[in-house]
């Protein structure tokens, strides 16, 4: 067995498991705490996938950025519980319960099976971060520069956007 | 594989299978939090972990074609969902200061 077995085996162990107890959790802290476990696991499956530029991203901006916008908002408002007392919607969630079994086992057993289509051997694979930047740079500044230039609308949008939602006053 | 290997496709010792199958468990462990949860910010969580599943999907097929674009539509899927996620938690904020919850058994007003 190699290393890079054991490494992909223990990841994707701990993502799991952690993104089961992040949907398992009540406390909303904890379900974040555990979805940041998540993504940690991600951050080392992408670098096995050869992506360590995206696994930096995943750290940088999933796990230090957007959770921690989470926690802010959770403890802003208080959040120490998920509303306790009976389900008012008992079906309704049965039949979610039953939807998610059914879709989840559908889509397991597709991708599964389309699997590895015939590989076209265009370029290879990228073979480690000195090399991996350079091209990424050149796609993203000649191939996808329009995509580029709308994404930095868009975050401008999205800053812009959210500081007026939260400026708004209610009475 | 330093160096020469970049115009040729190193196999993979951890079977694409495997990838394919770690994303799409992970795919309906976020389906099933947004599906079963109560809590607005546990939904938009779980939303949160669907992407990245998503994510790590197209990085595998990425890695088995040795194609670096794949690697960009992640780069742009992580942007949006940063962009998302401002506004998304933006809106929570109005919603709770307009109505002291964030539960969605109680937010019924824009039903029909």
């Amino acid at each position: 067995m190699s290393l890079e077995l054991v490494v992909f085996a223990i990841a994707s162990g701990l993502a799991i498991v952690s993104a089961l107890a992040m949907v398992v959790v009540k406390t909303p802290v904890k379900s974040v705490i555990s979805l940041v476990l998540t993504f940690f696991a991600l951050a080392v499956l992408s670098v096995l996938l050869s992506a360590p530029f995206i696994a930096a991203l995943q750290v940088i901006v999933y796990a230090g950025a957007i959770l921690v916008l989470f926690l802010f908002v959770v403890m802003l408002l208080n959040l120490t519980q998920e509303a306790e007392g009976h389900d008012e919607r008992p079906i309704q969630r049965l039949l979610g319960l039953v939807s998610v079994v059914a879709l989840g086992g559908l889509l397991l057993g597709v991708t599964l099976k389309a699997g590895a289509p015939p590989v076209p051997a265009a370029g290879g694979p990228i073979a480690n971060v000195k090399d991996e930047i350079p091209i990424l740079g050149r796609l993203l500044f000649s191939d996808h520069l329009l995509a580029f230039e709308a994404l930095s609308v868009l975050l401008l949008l999205a800053a812009v956007g959210a500081l007026i939602l939260s400026k708004r006053r209610f009475d | 594989m330093e160096g020469a290997a970049m115009n040729a496709v190193v196999p993979m010792t951890v079977p694409l299978n495997a990838y394919l199958a770690v994303g799409t468990i992970l795919f309906v462990i976020g389906l099933a939090g947004a599906l079963l949860k109560r809590n607005t910010l546990s939904i938009f969580l779980s939303i949160e972990l669907m992407m990245n599943a998503v994510n790590l999907l197209v990085l595998a097929y990425a890695r088995m074609r040795g194609d670096a674009t794949g690697q960009m539509v992640v780069f742009f899927v992580i942007a949006i969902a940063a962009a998302e996620a401002a506004v998304g938690l933006a809106i929570f904020v109005a919603l709770f200061r307009a109505r002291r919850t964030i539960d969605v058994d109680r937010l019924s007003s824009l039903k029909w």
